[in-house]
């Protein structure tokens, strides 16, 4: 099996929280960071095949103008259904997780201390669900 | 010449018949013409049996089969073909089948050979390897989720038992509060006895109550050790003299040994070492009946910075049987169960020593003999310190003092509201109450006070939003005395954060009470001029981002230099959009501001002003409010600014110098 790197692309509008983001995620070697301020840069981006987006869920505070998280996760998910897009938002409320449960997001992190911690949790379960995948078509195809 | 060629054809013969895979030849009509051994066992009839039969008869899918020749007579050759094979048994056996079409010396094709293999097992293997698969997924997830359950349970009891002993601690203060009162009016000797009795009761309880909140805080990991500089001799001589009418009761002899070597004043938590020299000291009183108790204080260890300090202290008491030694330091466990019986007390104490021993790295050990005594020792490191050790307030000096103060007391429950009023009535001080923030905060733009006691939980504005009100918006520098049921040094930390002067815990000791006030007052009166002096308190703590920087100073810089590029812009929209009461603006700007907090390590207080700016402009409601949260936030905001410029400076100093060298 190849070892590639996991790409992620990180988006947020707040550039100092999406910048820990980075930090912390440029402490681990096995991933390769790309960060987006907003969600119209990450949409134009897509074709580069992410493995995974974490992405923030209020996009349009400051520049109303901007497309909101759950608008950037459809048309994530109009591009290519497959890749988990982890939603982060500083509100811890069910129904904006609801939301974005609803629209196909793989899970909802809230911007804490503990949010990175969350997240790499997430990402190796993503991992580690997509290499079982892997195993059982091969175990499939042989039968 | 033809006997060698006998022995080729036998050697050949016996190479096939040892094959483990079933060999067939079949000729045009679909008829079996040569078999091996391996046939005769996958199908499980005789070998006489199956040569001249059809071929495709012995298969599930009998036209298949019959495919799978008449291809290999098409193609010259098939590959990795599946057929079913039902035995006479009736057993089915999964074959993968290869085989190609042989002839003779001309050329002419004579028939096909059928090389099949028994792949059931294979599949078998393949089948329960996927379902063991399958299983210990779910079994990695049944064991996850029962984590999950047990960490939550283990979370829940501790909350439960802080929460409960919290509880109990409430009304328990004002019964022993009020107890104190009637026990200074006029009684019969009995009403005093019965009353003593409810007092002694009340004290035992209170010690059961915060013994066991300080385990559950210990286990949690929440107990914080200060770091402030006490005289230890000092401390050593206090909690001796609690002790010394009892140890004159019980005729004991008391030997002090002190080390002279030991620098005066040491920086660490005089109030943990107290209580763990408490613990041990009323343990060697409890248990010694005849004899002496000996407290030693020796320097193991100097270097520059530290010293290390063994502290132990031996009786002459009953002594501990070896196989109960250890088990003396769990919690509710006694030497053994006719202990409790005889000497009365709960097994919290030593449990309580040995965690708060650990907790600041040292250890603790004990030796003892049955019916000889017993030893505990622990040893702890200090920091050497040149500051000097806070002074004492001496009661003596307090009882001169015939002023009478003005107090506001800000507390919510009644019952305590009263009993304050009680205690400062019979000081002779003035007082007024306020039952939460809110209203303490317009009693004081109306009226002058010496000193506020303040509750530091209270509904609608609470003792710390309070206090930063009082010292950020209104600038005041009156004393605020923090009353708490819940005493840590972490809360302490906090109390001095927001600028509170001291804390007294409840349930509250008169004497301490009285003291801390005028000790208070006095002390404002004497250092109104060093108090400009005083350092600001940091608003910032950079350990955090320290830490996820993983100490990188260019890291450290780019995050810090990002806030202060977008908390002034943040602010100022959010002042422009209060006054064009676009709230939805309002709350988004707050609600970018939020993660920043934690990240440059501002006091989560002020988060909770920003928390409080969204939940209202969400509501669209408390304007008045928010504009004077909002003032409240700029300001810190601003001091923030400064403090971080000045950190960024700094680190970008050091990184120089340290490219320099």
């Amino acid at each position: 099996m190849k070892n590639e790197k996991m790409k992620i692309f990180l988006v947020d509008d707040d550039a100092l929280f999406l910048k820990s983001l980075e930090i912390d995620f440029s402490h681990h070697t096995e991933y390769l960071i790309k960060t987006f301020p907003t969600g119209e840069a990450c949409l134009e981006n897509l074709s580069q095949n992410p493995d995974i987006i974490i992405l923030d869920y209020h996009l349009d505070g400051i520049d109303k103008n901007a497309i909101d998280g759950i608008e950037t996760l459809d048309k994530i998910k109009a591009f290519n259904s497959e890749i988990p897009v982890i939603m982060l938002s500083s509100q811890d409320k069910i129904d904006v997780a609801i939301k974005c449960m609803h629209h196909h997001a793989f899970d909802y992190v809230v911007k804490s201390e503990t949010a990175f911690m969350r997240l790499q949790k997430i990402i190796s379960t993503i991992s580690s669900y997509k290499k079982m995948e892997k195993e059982l078509n091969w175990y499939m195809n042989r039968m | 010449m033809k006997a060698s060629k006998k022995h080729d054809y036998q050697y050949t013969r016996s190479l096939i018949e040892a094959g483990l895979d079933p060999l067939i030849t079949i000729n045009f009509e679909g008829i079996i013409t040569d078999i091996n051994q391996a046939t005769v066992e996958a199908t499980g009839v005789l070998r006489k049996n199956l040569i001249g039969t059809e071929f495709s008869k012995y298969f599930t899918e009998p036209e298949k089969a019959g495919e799978v020749y008449k291809e290999i007579f098409e193609k010259g050759s098939v590959k990795d073909l599946t057929l079913c094979l039902r035995n006479h048994n009736g057993k089915l056996k999964d074959i993968l089948f290869n085989g190609s079409v042989y002839k003779d010396e001309r050329g002419k094709v004579m028939g096909v050979v059928i090389v099949a293999r028994d792949v059931t097992e294979q599949n078998r293997i393949g089948k329960e390897l996927l379902e063991a698969k399958i299983f210990a997924e779910l079994a990695t997830s049944i064991a996850e989720e029962a984590k999950l359950k047990a960490e939550d349970a283990v979370r829940s009891k501790q909350q439960f038992l802080s929460n409960m002993s919290h509880e109990i601690r409430t009304p328990m203060n004002a019964i022993l509060g009020f107890t104190k009162v009637i026990l200074k009016t006029e009684l019969t000797t009995k009403q005093r006895e019965y009353l003593s009795a409810i007092k002694i009761s009340g004290d035992t309880l209170i010690v059961l109550i915060n013994d066991v909140l300080d385990l559950a805080k210990v286990d949690a990991g929440k107990m914080e050790f200060a770091q402030s500089p006490f005289k230890l001799a000092s401390s050593l001589g206090v909690v001796l003299h609690l002790f010394e009418t009892k140890i004159q009761e019980k005729n004991l002899e008391l030997i002090k040994e002190f080390d002279d070597q030991i620098p005066e004043v040491l920086l660490g938590d005089a109030v943990r070492l107290h209580q763990m020299l408490i613990n041990l000291v009323s343990n060697a009183v409890k248990f010694t009946s005849k004899g002496k108790i000996t407290i030693s204080v020796r320097l193991l260890k100097e270097d520059k910075k530290s010293v290390s300090i063994q502290f132990s202290l031996t009786d002459t008491g009953i002594g501990i049987k070896k196989d109960n030694q250890k088990l003396i330091f769990e919690n509710f466990q006694q030497a053994s169960n006719s202990t409790s019986k005889v000497y009365g007390g709960t097994g919290l104490g030593l449990a309580i020593v040995k965690q708060l021993v650990e907790a600041q790295g040292g250890v603790i050990i004990v030796e003892s003999k049955l019916k000889v005594g017993t030893t505990f020792s622990f040893t702890l490191d200090f920091m050497k310190t040149n500051q000097k050790a806070k002074p004492e307030i001496e009661y003596s000096k307090l009882d001169e003092t015939n002023k009478s103060f003005k107090v506001l007391v800000a507390e919510d429950i009644p019952l305590n509201q009263l009993l304050m009023r009680t205690l400062l009535d019979d000081f002779g001080f003035e007082c007024d109450i306020a039952a939460n923030g809110k209203i303490a905060i317009d009693k004081l733009q109306n009226k002058n006070y010496d000193i506020i006691l303040m509750d530091l939980q209270m509904p609608e504005m609470n003792g710390f939003e309070a206090t930063v009100y009082i010292r950020n918006v209104m600038n005041l520098k009156i004393p605020i005395l923090a009353l708490t049921a819940d005493v840590t040094t972490a809360d302490l930390e906090k109390c001095k954060a927001v600028g509170m002067n001291d804390y007294l815990a409840k349930p509250v000791d008169e004497r301490i009470l009285y003291s801390k006030i005028v000790g208070l007052i006095s002390t404002l009166e004497q250092d109104k001029e060093i108090i400009s002096k005083v350092e600001k308190i940091k608003f910032t703590n950079l350990n955090y981002l320290d830490q996820r920087s993983k100490s990188n100073p260019d890291l450290m810089m780019e995050m810090i230099s990002l806030y202060l590029e977008q908390t002034p812009v943040l602010i100022e929209l959010m002042k422009n959009s209060l006054e064009k009461k676009d709230w939805i603006t309002l709350g988004a700007a707050v609600h970018k501001m939020i993660p920043s907090f934690s990240i440059v390590g501002i006091h989560v207080d002020f988060e909770n002003i920003a928390k409080r700016i969204q939940e209202y402009a969400n509501k669209q409601q408390q304007e008045d409010e928010i504009g004077e949260m909002l003032i409240q936030l700029e300001n810190v905001c601003l001091q923030v600014y400064e403090e971080l410029s000045e950190d960024l400076d700094m680190i970008r100093k050091t990184k120089l110098e340290k490219n320099e060298k």
